[in-house]
């Protein structure tokens, strides 16, 4: 079980995340959503274990994550928000790279690599270096290399970035599919349909502080609104969509 | 036997690489080599052999002609019955040290940004689980091999060719040994030295200066240390000259240069502890190789503390500062300049990414700094005409100065134009630009004289007020300028493309002429044209034949293009992109 407590960041006076506090439970699809700038990717980020938090701590099972960091990044898989991959690699060179890092045995890591790359369409172009590939390449080729060491606990940011409609339907039964499995997944996104779908529970960011927390269906029964873009704006976003719209639309068409 | 173990060390070198830490050094290795590797984003992708051949290649051409210089039926046809080798060999042994510290600074300047761990880095790496030592020890392990091989690469041919050149024809095989062995230890030591000293200031700089500051004080110290470095390739001409007149043992006036020292270490094993400035020489430059290798493990570790570990707390980016105060001058002077709203969008964009592009800049500071090096070596020869002629014409190489670095900053700028800037985001330029109304020449051109005649102009005609008057200056500024812009029109004869949006150009046939004619065209503008400069201000009425010889070759230039065809004056984006999902 991985527990954020008390989650605090401050980068020198400015507070990204305060005061965060959640459970991720085997099994649970745990959708994090917020605008931008709401402290989303600082959050992942102290997940991941990437980042120190100011106070409070991470742990899983129990244990304070940065105890043992290397023991916990062994049962994560992580996607981050930018694809920023080695260009000078070829797909399976990155993999197997990965693989190696992680001390997958080779059998194992060649197998997984060639049934992933086959089953995410990758297959035909394995051999050609990352930076000829596309965003939504980029994008398989690290959902393969968080997956392919089959982790525990899947942190995913933006997962669905610059991905085809197929590989968007994939990846959205996927991830049901293994928390089916008894994975934990943290889901960061700013598409609130497919949190919406995917996820079986939810936290509402707004400038670091959680507005809202809990199973999906409870949070927008107890804002009572029907839609999950309905509960989005009533609790982050103080404006006026129409007047906004109205406003560009001025803009744009003033002489 | 052979193959053998080949199979054994290919089979070793496997084994190592799949283990994490060898993984990590192999990742390491190839990102210092390869670079992004990013072609899309403008990042020359050379490949290992190319490297390597490129790095070999000036110490393979200068040994090669050792042979003839050392040939002994030369010697003897030369006349000279007592040879010994290791004093004849001291010129060229400078020059061999000269070269490797030279080689090894470039190779080390050039791969600057990759030999530390970045962002990106990061963003793969520490996420895997992988301590940070095991991350530090690995990049750590890869630049030690890199200097190892680049070490070997700048000084192989010549550790291998020169002893051969020089005392193959002996029947000795200890002299063989000790004259390769002096050789080795200098080339090699010289070069490890010199790779090491830039290393250290580069980690010392990422530990040290605050990244909003970096990138132009980065740039900076390298237009230094490449100033720096052309100087001490410049001493290859003067002081192996001295050294041979003064002999090793008297040279304490050239004992600060680096190379000298390891002139040192070559000649204490060739000829003993007798010659004790030799001996002590050597025992600066063992020094200077240690305390230059530690400063820079010392400076890799503080840099990897400070600034690698801390990159996820730090911005990506800042905002950059504005001077705001310049803009509605700018603005104003833009309109004046450019015709159409077109023309003013591609130049900001065109003196923008000249400026801010650190691959572009640097292109740019490395001809700036040829062009400094060559003016101040003239302008040493002009100092002695200032004092003996002090008021009557400029001395030749006082008019020259102006010519050599105005040459050096148009070609320098017209070669940046051919470095893409990723291009991936030239799709704005498609879109907007018609290929056949479009004149990318007349940006260009505006783009090449705001960089150089705007600034250089006011210089030139300054300084040469203040030692020569009003007339003198004002003669002396308009015939250069008159020449910049024909160099400017000569430079963009055939041009048709938006600066920075097209991918590298194919290597073509002509290629070698062409870079005859730039090293033509660099004589005529540090020679000839001076000369020329001369003659016009000690003769006004000279004019005539010098607007009669810039107006031909304005003519030539005007039917030259009229010759050619309407599709190679059409703007073009040279669409060979690597990229098939793009």
């Amino acid at each position: 079980m991985l527990e954020a407590i008390n989650l605090c960041k401050f980068y020198g006076s400015v507070m990204a995340v305060e005061n965060v506090t959640f459970t991720l439970a085997p099994g649970q699809v745990l959708g994090y959503l917020g605008p931008n700038g709401s402290g989303k990717s600082t959050t992942v980020k102290m997940l991941a274990g990437l980042l120190q938090p100011t106070y409070g701590e991470v742990t899983y099972n129990h244990q304070n994550i940065h105890e043992d960091l290397i023991g916990f990044r062994k049962i994560v898989g992580y996607v981050p928000e930018e694809p920023n991959l080695y260009p000078h690699l070829t797909g399976e060179e990155y993999l197997d790279m990965v693989g190696t890092l992680r001390a997958m045995t080779p059998s194992r890591k060649s197998t997984r690599i060639n049934s992933l790359m086959e089953l995410f369409s990758l297959w035909p172009h394995r051999h050609i270096t990352l930076g000829s590939y596309s965003k939504g390449m980029r994008q398989k080729i690290l959902l393969i290399a968080a997956l392919m060491d089959n982790p525990d606990v899947l942190i995913l940011d933006e997962p669905l970035s610059g991905l085809d409609v197929t590989s968007v339907l994939i990846v959205k039964s996927l991830v049901q599919a293994l928390s089916a499995k008894g994975k934990a997944v943290f889901y960061c996104s700013h598409i609130l349909e497919v949190v919406e779908k995917v996820c079986s529970h939810l936290i509402v960011l707004r400038k670091g502080q959680v507005l809202a927390h809990g199973p999906t269906s409870a949070v927008r029964e107890k804002i009572g609104k029907s839609s999950l873009e309905d509960v989005f704006l009533d609790l982050v976003e103080d404006v006026d969509i129409t007047q906004i719209v109205n406003d560009i639309v001025r803009v744009v068409a003033c002489p | 036997m052979i193959s053998r173990t080949k199979r054994w060390l290919a089979e070793r070198r496997r084994a190592f690489c799949r283990s994490p830490f060898g993984c990590l050094v192999e990742l390491f290795l190839s990102r210092m080599f390869q670079g992004a590797g990013d072609a899309e984003a403008g990042e020359l992708d050379l490949g290992v052999g190319v490297i390597l051949i490129l790095l070999a290649m000036p110490g393979l051409l200068v040994s090669l002609l050792m042979f003839e210089k050392y040939g002994s039926l030369i010697r003897f046809l030369r006349g000279e019955r007592a040879f010994d080798p290791f004093k004849a060999a001291i010129p060229d042994e400078y020059l061999f040290i000269v070269l490797s510290v030279s080689v090894a600074g470039a190779a080390a300047l050039w791969r600057w940004d990759s030999i530390f761990l970045d962002r990106r880095d990061y963003s793969n790496l520490v996420p895997l689980p992988l301590s940070l030592g095991a991350i530090f020890f690995a990049n750590l392990c890869a630049l030690l091999a890199l200097t190892g091989v680049l070490t070997i690469a700048a000084n192989g041919a010549s550790v291998a060719l020169f002893p051969i050149a020089v005392v193959g024809s002996r029947p000795s095989l200890a002299l063989f040994l000790r004259f390769a062995t002096g050789h080795a230890a200098a080339v090699f030591a010289a070069s490890v030295f010199s790779f090491s000293a830039i290393f250290a200031l580069a980690g010392g700089l990422t530990a040290l200066v605050p990244p909003s500051a970096f990138r132009r004080v980065s740039l900076g110290i390298r237009f230094v240390l490449v100033v720096t470095l052309l100087i001490l390739l410049a001493t290859s001409f003067t002081v192996p000259d001295l050294l041979k007149r003064l002999s090793v043992s008297n040279a304490h006036r050239v004992a600060v240069l680096p190379p000298v020292s390891f002139l040192g270490v070559a000649r204490t094993i060739w000829v003993g502890e007798n010659d004790t400035f030799s001996f002590s020489m050597a025992g600066a430059a063992l020094i200077a190789v240690g305390v230059s290798m530690l400063t820079a493990t010392l400076a890799y570790a503080f840099s990897f503390r400070r600034s690698f570990i801390r990159l996820p707390e730090l911005p990506d980016a800042r905002p950059r500062t504005r001077i705001s105060s310049l803009l509605p001058r700018l603005a104003v002077f833009e309109k004046l300049a450019f015709r159409s709203s077109t023309h003013r969008a591609c130049s900001q964009f065109v003196s923008r990414s000249l400026w801010r592009s650190t691959a572009h800049l640097q292109t740019l500071l490395c001809f700036l700094a040829v062009g400094l090096v060559i003016s101040a070596e003239t302008f040493a020869a002009a100092s002695y005409h200032f004092s003996a002629r002090r008021n009557t014409v400029p001395p030749v190489e006082f008019l020259s100065i102006p010519f050599i670095l105005g040459f050096c900053i148009l070609v320098g700028i017209r070669f940046a134009f051919e470095i893409p800037l990723d291009l991936r985001a030239n799709w704005v330029f498609r879109l907007w630009l018609d290929p056949d109304r479009h004149d990318a020449r007349s940006v260009a051109r505006r783009v090449l004289r705001a960089f150089s005649l705007y600034w250089m102009g006011p210089l030139v005609l300054l300084s040469t007020l203040v030692f020569w008057g009003w007339t003198t200056a004002l003669l002396h500024t308009a015939i250069w300028c008159a020449c910049m812009l024909v160099l400017v029109e000569i430079l963009l004869i055939r041009f048709r493309k938006m600066p920075f949006t097209c991918p590298y150009p194919p290597f073509q046939s002509h290629a070698p002429l062409m870079a005859v004619g730039y090293l033509f065209g660099f004589y005529v503008f540090e020679s000839w044209l001076p000369e020329l400069d001369r003659w016009f201000v000690l003769s006004p009425i000279n004019a005539v034949w010098i607007i009669a010889l810039l107006g031909s070759v304005l003519a030539g230039l005007g039917w030259y293009r009229n010759q050619m065809l309407d599709m190679d004056k059409r703007l073009t984006f040279e669409d060979v992109s690597k990229n098939p999902f793009s």
